[in-house]
């Protein structure tokens, strides 16, 4: 954690709005990620990161200044995320199209064939998470997206290292027979990105 | 060694030194199920390392900034909302008090429940109106006006309110004195 983001930190600590507006500017893309893997629609995914930096805010005086900030936010919004799950106020994980829509922002970005890939890439994640559980979701995702240890995971989810193994270890089986469902070729024109990374894999 | 050892080393990519994975690659080749696992766990790894990140819309920031001030303004209302019903509860049971000594005997007990009943409703309407107007007053008035200015004021008002309380309790002692 660098001077500059300890100095936003105190500020924030004793009430400095901007200060706090700096550190939700430096880690909105990090929040927001995981609650839209989590929750799988952008409007969900922007109410949870915005309640995620509340509680954090709100929680300030509670935080450990020798803790990771990151980590700190990361575990406020997988755990609100966990939570709405839970509460199964959100209709989770749809492979349609119109909810990727940041996918598409207003400027020349990716072309629409790139666009159109990351779609369906995005559609092919989603599946493969919609079958998990929330806390074995939020494993995954804080393992492969953010890199996490089991001891980070187990730190964030509030859980130990040997239960974070073993719910990551079931996480990836289920994961790897759906993924193996998918390429069946009864299934084959959902499946063009399974195939394609399928190449891709064997090619490396 | 047993089949389950690969799942494990393959579901849980644990980093092998080099003969294990050599090991590993002699039982892929003899086990179609573990070399298609093997496959999978790789191809979703790689899948999910070259998915595109999701991004907040532009402006998120700002727009997080703006539900947090809302949060705390709702916060601060609620606290002054509580504290102005506390005092009101305060003031309207010593009130009450001082009517039913006055009143006892006089009127009939129902009558005099609705009549409280009323006035409890009419002082939660007006205290509930007041804090509308009073909190961001209150706000403004500690940005603008500087401490000492305060200080003054509420000494001011101390004394206006001692000043207006001697006469009252003297005039209940004059009436009670008249009682006896």
């Amino acid at each position: 954690m660098c001077n500059t983001e300890q100095q936003w930190i105190a500020a924030a600590k004793t009430g400095d709005k901007d200060a706090f507006a700096k550190l939700v500017e430096k880690y909105q893309r990090p929040v927001y990620s995981v609650c839209y893997r989590m929750l799988g629609t952008p409007t969900a995914a922007e109410d949870a990161a915005q309640e995620a930096f509340i509680r954090a805010y709100q929680a300030l005086d509670q935080y450990d200044i020798s803790r990771s900030f990151a980590t700190w936010v990361l575990s406020i919004a997988s755990n609100y995320s966990i939570d709405q799950l839970r509460k199964k106020k959100v209709t989770i994980l749809s492979m349609d199209n119109e909810k990727h829509a940041w996918l598409a922002p207003p400027d020349p970005g990716p072309s629409p064939e790139k666009a159109a890939l990351q779609r369906e890439k995005l559609g092919q994640i989603q599946s493969l998470l919609t079958d998990l559980n929330e806390v074995d979701r939020a494993a995954i995702i804080l393992q492969y997206w953010h890199d996490y240890s089991y001891e980070e995971i187990a730190d964030t989810l509030d859980l130990s290292s040997s239960a974070v193994k073993s719910r990551l270890f079931r996480a990836r089986r289920l994961m790897a027979e759906k993924w193996q469902k998918m390429q069946l070729p009864s299934t084959a024109p959902v499946n063009s990105t399974a195939k394609r990374i399928a190449h891709e894999t064997s090619t490396i | 060694m047993k089949h389950q050892q690969y799942e494990t080393w393959i579901l849980l990519g644990t980093e092998l030194d080099l003969e294990q994975h050599r090991e590993l690659q002699v039982h892929l080749k003899q086990c179609s199920q573990c070399q298609s696992l093997y496959q999978a766990t790789h191809q979703i790894a790689h899948l999910f390392k070259t998915s595109p990140v999701p991004e907040p819309s532009p402006g998120f920031s700002t727009r997080c900034m703006t539900r947090i001030e809302k949060v705390e303004t709702r916060k601060s209302q609620f606290i002054l909302g509580m504290t102005l019903s506390v005092i009101s509860l305060a003031t309207l049971l010593l009130l009450s008090s001082v009517g039913l000594q006055i009143r006892a005997g006089m009127a009939q007990f129902p009558q005099l429940m609705l009549e409280m009943i009323t006035l409890v409703a009419k002082w939660i309407v007006f205290l509930n109106q007041l804090s509308h107007i009073v909190s961001p007053l209150i706000r403004v008035s500690l940005k603008l006006i500087s401490p000492i200015w305060l200080i003054t004021l509420g000494f001011s008002l101390s004394g206006i309110t001692i000043a207006w309380m001697i006469p009252f309790f003297k005039s209940r002692t004059i009436q009670r004195e008249l009682h006896s």
